[in-house]
């Protein structure tokens, strides 16, 4: 029947490839296969039947009853059951009440909500109208990152064309419910991706968290009662409704429902969007629909939940995708960033980039985030530079467990975790540096030796790019780099065509 | 009086014939006459990603090509898509014909677009390593 072809057409032009052939695709169910900007067809593609089918044979309790069956919960990290939110948003007795939708998307490295709004923007705005029915509200808004406008144009489009067409508006299809949208665009500050800060955005104010109870489900956007949802979870609403909550909560594992979209970036062959079932290992993804890592390196971790998350590495491969078994790896589901990292890439180094993401996205309002996140960076950057010390380490986990627990919002309580999980998986790393003042990776520019070797023809190249006039030797004979003067710039490697320049790192004696 | 009960009575039933699944239902045969106007049912439907990610990767060009050599050509429909989530292949161009495989090609520049139009297009010759896998 025409439900079988909502969710199958996908896989109908795309399962011959290795990539797609074990996705699932509800999110994403119509990216790539309609045109964005077109509302014919998406209506022919059945786009607006869940939406009909609510309005004609559904109560708001049918609706919340049939969410909450599905098992859905929150795709934007945290992981909250979508039903119980809905729930207790439409339990409150408003005037006003509001569903707004959460793409402020701030991760390094994740596009997922990019996506879904660019190919299929109207299931954005049938899922919305969906969830405002379903608690009584009257007026959505979709914060929106102004760095992405393309996505802001098919929205705007998407939501102008719904308006004449009456699935937005006054008395929609015909029916008594009245709903209508608009977007508001954020300025790209990674802390309004938390929802109370969002809200405080949306109204106008500095976008800083609040004090949660009460939550927004009591009091959120201008003090009403308002709907908070992640633009995947939005994506999902229609299908629950057109396929029925029983197939939802078919797909997936234990508590965790339904499907992930994922962003495969870093050292992996195929990157790119992967929606899958929940309940797929990490192994499964990274090696069949990822295709593994390139040029012949070896699978060192992955980073899950972007600057949230944490590192897993070779051993936990086998973890199943779920919102439990990823925290129980010490990982969190997160909103999708998947980076995959080789054997090249230095941990501590990498915790430091997501720490200075996260300090230098710290909206200041309470100090251990603001200080203490600033004060681990510090550290961080003393042990890359080859000047850690003794103690630093467990100096490091203490204040990262301290903030974790002090923290108002979600940014400061996460904001340790990729420092945390590397320390826990990657010790000997951390040690190496401190104790050694060596990067067994080579990869923290402090901590690296230029030596030329018998390969250098005297060309002179590099003593000619030395800022700092470290090289020496006569032309057409080998070279020599003065230890003591060289700022470890690496220009005289670049500028090497014979390869005669070693980088390399040594351990140095404890001082 | 009676003659407003009974007028009353007709307005109810015209209020549920008109269910919101009526109404759609009436939306989606519009929708699809509007489809058809504007060739979506052609024989050969030619799809180029255009999101964010496939621009950059260079789709406008190839848009243009296709767009520009087979303006004459009748039973073609030519349409943007979002990002099906290839990253690396991008950009990607999909030719679904009638009661054929659809065929996927990545990594399309306009040399290749051109190349696809003759061969592809109007001799039916699948280029498969172009395809991806």
């Amino acid at each position: 029947m025409e439900k079988q072809k909502f969710t199958d057409r996908f896989s109908t032009v795309f399962a011959d490839q290795n990539f797609f052939k074990k996705q699932k695709r509800i999110a994403l169910k119509n990216c790539g296969l309609i045109d964005p900007e077109n509302i014919d067809d998406y209506i022919f593609a059945n786009g607006y039947t869940a939406l009909a089918t609510v309005l004609s044979e559904m109560t708001p309790e049918d609706v919340i009853k049939s969410v909450k069956d599905s098992g859905l919960r929150g795709r934007g990290g945290a992981g909250f059951p979508t039903g119980i939110k809905w729930e207790s948003t439409a339990k409150q007795v408003n005037d006003e009440k509001f569903v707004v939708c959460n793409a402020d998307e701030g991760d390094p490295g994740a596009f997922m909500d990019r996506s879904v709004i660019e190919g299929d923007p109207h299931a954005i705005v049938e899922g919305m109208a969906i969830g405002a029915y379903a608690i009584g509200a009257k007026k959505g808004v979709v914060y929106l990152r102004a760095e992405y406008p393309l996505a802001i144009k098919r929205l705007q489009k998407a939501i102008e064309d719904a308006r004449k067409a009456n699935f937005l508006g006054k008395n929609i299809l015909g029916s008594s419910f009245s709903f209508d949208m608009e977007i508001r665009l954020g300025a790209g500050a990674f802390v309004c991706g938390e929802e109370t800060a969002l809200m405080n955005s949306i109204e106008g104010k500095r976008g800083m968290p609040r004090t949660r109870p009460p939550f927004p489900s009591v009091s959120g956007l201008f003090d009403k009662p308002t709907l908070l949802n992640n633009v995947e979870t939005w994506a999902n609403i229609s299908s629950i409704i057109v396929n029925g909550a029983e197939w939802f909560s078919s797909i997936g594992v234990g508590k965790s429902k339904g499907t992930k979209v994922f962003a495969l970036a870093g050292k992996i062959t195929n990157t790119g969007l992967a929606e899958i079932p929940m309940g797929m290992t990490l192994r499964e993804i990274i090696y069949d629909v990822g295709g593994g890592i390139p040029n012949g390196k070896k699978f060192k971790a992955v980073q899950t939940g972007g600057p949230s998350g944490g590192c897993l590495t070779e051993s936990m491969l086998d973890t199943t995708i779920d919102y439990e078994s990823l925290t129980k790896a010490g990982s969190i589901m997160g909103s999708g960033g998947m980076i995959v990292i080789d054997e090249d890439a230095c941990m501590v180094n990498i915790a430091k980039f997501f720490l200075e993401f996260t300090q230098s996205e710290s909206c200041g309002k309470c100090v251990p985030c603001r200080e203490g996140i600033k004060r681990m960076l510090e550290i961080l950057t003393r042990i890359t530079d080859g000047e850690g010390q003794t103690g630093d380490i467990e100096k490091l986990e203490e204040l990262g467990n301290m903030i974790k627990k002090a923290s108002l919002c979600g940014l400061g309580q996460s904001a340790p975790n990729p420092v945390l999980s590397t320390i826990k998986n990657f010790r000997e790393e951390y040690e190496d540096h401190v104790n050694n003042k060596r990067c067994k990776c080579v990869v923290c520019e402090k901590l690296i030796t230029y030596t030329i070797n018998d390969k250098c023809i005297g060309c002179s190249a590099c003593r000619r790019s030395c800022p700092v006039g470290a090289i020496a030797g006569l032309p057409k004979e080998k070279h020599t780099i003065h230890e003591d003067l060289c700022i470890k710039c690496g220009k005289c490697f670049r500028s090497c065509k014979f390869h005669a320049i070693d980088k390399t790192s040594i351990a140095k004696e404890q001082k | 009086m009676y003659i407003l009960y009974t007028f009353r009575n007709i307005l109810k039933i015209g209020v549920a014939m008109g269910t919101p699944l009526c109404i759609l239902e009436e939306k989606r045969k519009q929708a699809k006459s509007r489809l058809e106007e504007i060739g979506y049912f052609s024989d050969t439907k030619i799809y180029i990603g255009m999101a964010t990610c496939e621009i950059a990767a260079g789709s406008v060009p190839v848009m243009e090509i296709f767009k520009n050599e087979l303006k004459n050509q009748k039973n073609i429909y030519i349409s943007q898509k979002g990002c099906a989530g290839r990253c690396n292949l991008e950009p990607t161009v999909e030719i679904y014909q009638k009661d054929k495989e659809p065929v996927k090609y990545i990594q399309v520049t306009p040399e290749k677009a051109k190349t696809i139009i003759e061969k592809h297009i109007k001799n039916g010759e699948i280029i498969t390593e172009w395809m991806g896998k």
